[in-house]
């Protein structure tokens, strides 16, 4: 079991021991061999004072130095291998693609693409222009169209302007009221009569 | 026949490739093969390729053996491998890498208590040489 939770728990064993952290926290499992988490410490480490490994503050200063520079080092040879990585790849590659059927071939296929493309375009230019021209033959029509409405709104603008000064010879101004009022007197009209669904006066009806 | 291979291949999620040291051998006499793995696999399980080995004991000349790939190394570490401490220090003292930081200082460390130890040793016998003399 002990071993199982070897490989899940934190492998450093801390070494400060403070009330904070106390030695035998269930995420402070210890890689030690026999015991397990719920035995108790031996009496002999009782009295045992934890203390971490001293440390020279010079040696570590120059330790960080070190370990800078070796990091340093080790990033650039790294990085000069993946470029030779990629250059052989590249090599690798060319070499295989360098051979003569296959750049025929690719020769060939573009010629072939090109040649689609050039057919698709002239297509294409075809189809717009004949959209082009449906478009100003569209417009012409409109434009023809709305032009003849106007003429025939005109028109009957004018014919009722013409009809309406028509009338106006027979409307009643103060002028010719009191001719108009002696007229009426004069011809006394009989409005008795009866009128079918076509509008035809009936002179026999049943009352007469 | 049903053809289960591609099915029983093991698929691993994260992880990278590591340049580490594969234990073999027998007891009480070990046997490392520097190897480039999955950082996931067991220790001693399938690896991508062997880049070397080092023998641990010395030899009857007093020399510990190690060979080395250094062809592959960098096909690797241009593959973005990463390096394990002990086959980074191995490197370092191969010369391919440069010298780990811990290699220099440990080596100062034991310089260092050596000497005390000489001072510690001959001051002693001086003062033993010296104290016969002056208390004669």
């Amino acid at each position: 079991m002990l071993a199982a939770l070897r490989c899940c728990g934190p492998r450093s064993f801390p070494a400060a021991f403070s009330e904070a952290i106390p030695a035998w926290s269930p995420w402070l499992v210890p890689s030690r061999g026999r015991k397990s988490r719920y035995d108790p410490p031996a009496k002999s480490k009782a009295s045992r004072l934890k203390v971490p490994p001293p440390v020279d503050p010079a040696e570590l200063y120059v330790v960080t130095e070190r370990y800078r520079q070796h990091r340093l080092v080790l990033s650039a040879l790294r990085s000069i291998f993946r470029s030779e990585v990629v250059q052989r790849k590249r090599e690798a590659q060319r070499d295989a693609e360098d051979s003569a059927a296959l750049s025929e071939e690719h020769r060939l296929l573009m010629a072939w693409n090109d040649a689609e493309n050039a057919r698709q375009r002239a297509r294409r230019e075809e189809r717009i222009r004949k959209e082009e021209e449906e478009r100003k033959m569209q417009k012409l029509q409109a434009a023809e169209n709305k032009a003849k409405l106007m003429e025939a709104f005109l028109k009957e603008k004018e014919k009722e302007v013409l009809q309406l000064q028509e009338e106006a010879k027979t409307f009643i101004t103060p002028e010719n009221l009191e001719a108009r009022i002696e007229e009426c007197l004069d011809n006394p009209r009989n409005y008795n009569f009866a009128i079918d669904k076509e509008g035809r006066i009936v002179k026999r009806t049943a009352l007469s | 026949m049903v053809q289960l291979g591609s099915a029983l291949l093991k698929g691993y999620r994260g992880g990278h490739v590591v340049i580490r040291f594969a234990l073999g051998g027998c007891t009480n006499r070990p046997f490392y093969r520097i190897v480039a793995a999955h950082s996931k696999r067991a220790r001693d399980g399938k690896y991508l390729e062997q880049l070397g080995c080092l023998d641990p004991l010395p030899n009857a000349h007093g020399e510990k053996v190690a060979g080395l790939n250094l062809e592959r190394l960098r096909h690797w570490l241009g593959c973005g491998a990463q390096l394990s401490r002990p086959a980074e220090k191995l490197l370092g003292l191969a010369g391919f890498l440069p010298l780990h930081p811990m290699t220099i200082t440990n080596a100062e460390r034991l310089r260092r208590r050596r000497r005390r130890a000489q001072e510690s040793d001959a001051p002693p016998a001086e003062g033993g040489s010296q104290e016969p003399s002056a208390a004669v």
